[in-house]
């Protein structure tokens, strides 16, 4: 069974398709890689898959239970995350982005703590917990979102263009962490230019090319 | 009387603690301050509710919320003091002339920039905002709390600008409040008052006080605003 299963999947915006694709089955400890130009429409389809877009659908079901397609986002998050090429991180301190998942979730701050905590040395940000988030780099950004999407275990995770603009060093340690959650049996879409920034093992290629999902 | 020895006179006048003065400008943060807090509750739940959703109305709304900044406040006055004076339909309180009336005025005056000024930060918040925040599991009163802490400086600059909007007006407290001394006689009543009898000291010394005051929370959002930095 997959994890999710989109069928009859159409995107245009006005007299353009974008894309057009019968199937898509996306499966539970699978990495996917998905390609193509820019304009290709890859961080739309992401955002269709969140529910933070909008689209033709004709079904969708997220391990075999349907979902209607204009609740995608409110039934399926946080179990299906997305991150922004560039993650918004509020302007809180580090700690409390890591935390706002947990908290939204209604856990105890007691219980959270540690969780927090193990998720921000796990993205080597502790030693930014109290910091503001505006004062971080690009990569220190991407590591924050990534902890806070860690945290909450998600089924899913929508990654955009993760690794872009990022300088070399920081770009080692994003996909470092990526890499730990591929292999960690999340399902894990990447939607890259460059797919070979990310050398993933046994990543599934997907190409969206003339409005086509290959 | 040059100005320089008229403004030497009135610095005198406040370090000695004139009781009379200092009683005229606590009614007027004393007002100023209770309208800010009846008000702005409302108007910025009004501000974002108009920026953030779509409603039957809600273009109506804005209109209205615009047209009520540009309205002078000698007609907001008028107004109250039509609803509030004995044969108007609020008369029965017996609100007319007294602080309360000059609290309702004042929030009203309050009220539009509150919500106008809330209306614009909600409209320019960045959309990854909402979308962080749902597709972390937020529901959407969270989702809304979040989007409201993100413009938390700007609703702060929204007070700064409604307490300076009711703090240096003159026309709803004169007509709702009567002017009358040690009860409804406020920092801007009292100088016009003062003016009209050729008593510059004490109208300069208020006008001292009036500025300090914008400059200190001015000051103080700055240093707000420094904290909250930008993303």
């Amino acid at each position: 069974m997959s994890l999710m299963l989109v069928r009859g999947l159409r995107k245009s915006f006005g007299e353009r398709l974008l894309f057009d694709v019968a199937e898509l089955a996306l499966q539970s400890g699978s990495s996917y890689l998905l390609t193509g130009g820019n304009g290709s429409g890859k961080t739309t389809m992401l955002r269709i898959l969140a529910g933070l877009e909008t689209a033709q659908i004709g079904s969708v079901s997220f391990e075999g239970v349907t979902i209607p397609a204009d609740e995608i986002c409110a039934q399926l998050a946080p179990r299906v995350v997305y991150l922004h090429q560039h993650p918004y991180l509020f302007s809180s301190s580090v700690a409390a982005n890591v935390a706002y998942g947990l908290k939204a979730a209604g856990m105890a701050h007691a219980k959270r703590e540690a969780l927090v905590r193990e998720a921000m040395t796990w993205a080597g940000v502790n030693h930014l917990a109290h910091i503001a988030p505006h004062k971080l780099s690009g990569g220190e950004k991407q590591r924050v979102a990534l902890a806070r999407a860690r945290i909450l275990n998600p089924k899913m995770l929508l990654l955009d263009e993760p690794t872009a603009n990022l300088d070399e060093e920081a770009r080692r340690q994003v996909a470092g962490l990526i890499r730990q959650m591929c292999d960690n049996n999340h399902c894990v879409v990447i939607a890259t230019h460059d797919s070979e920034l990310i050398t993933l093992e046994n990543a599934v290629q997907l190409r969206l090319e003339n409005a086509a999902l290959l | 009387m040059d100005l320089l020895h008229t403004t030497a006179e009135a610095l005198r006048l406040l370090m000695m603690g004139d009781a009379e003065l200092w009683g005229i400008i606590f009614v007027s943060v004393k007002v100023c301050f209770l309208a800010l807090v009846i008000a702005t509750p409302p108007a910025v739940l009004l501000g974002f509710l108009l920026a953030s959703r779509v409603f039957p109305g809600r273009r109506l709304l804005i209109v209205a919320v615009q047209t009520l900044l540009a309205l002078p406040t000698v007609v907001i006055g008028l107004i109250l003091y039509m609803l509030l004076s004995r044969q108007g339909p609020l008369g029965g309180m017996h609100l007319l002339f007294t602080q309360q009336a000059m609290v309702i005025g004042e929030a009203v005056l309050a009220f539009p920039i509150l919500a106008a000024l809330t209306l614009a930060a909600v409209q320019g918040v960045d959309p990854r905002v909402a979308e962080t925040a749902r597709t972390l599991g937020a529901k959407p009163w969270r989702s809304s709390l979040t989007m409201l802490l993100e413009v938390r400086f700007a609703v702060m600059a929204a007070m700064v600008s409604g307490f300076g909007r009711v703090i240096s007006e003159i026309g709803c407290a004169m007509m709702v409040g009567g002017n009358i001394a040690g009860v409804t006689r406020n920092i801007t009543t009292a100088i016009a008052l003062e003016t009209s009898k050729g008593e510059f000291v004490e109208g300069i010394a208020l006008g001292i006080v009036l500025v300090i005051i914008a400059l200190t929370i001015n000051f103080g959002l700055a240093l707000l605003q420094g904290r909250g930095g930008s993303r």
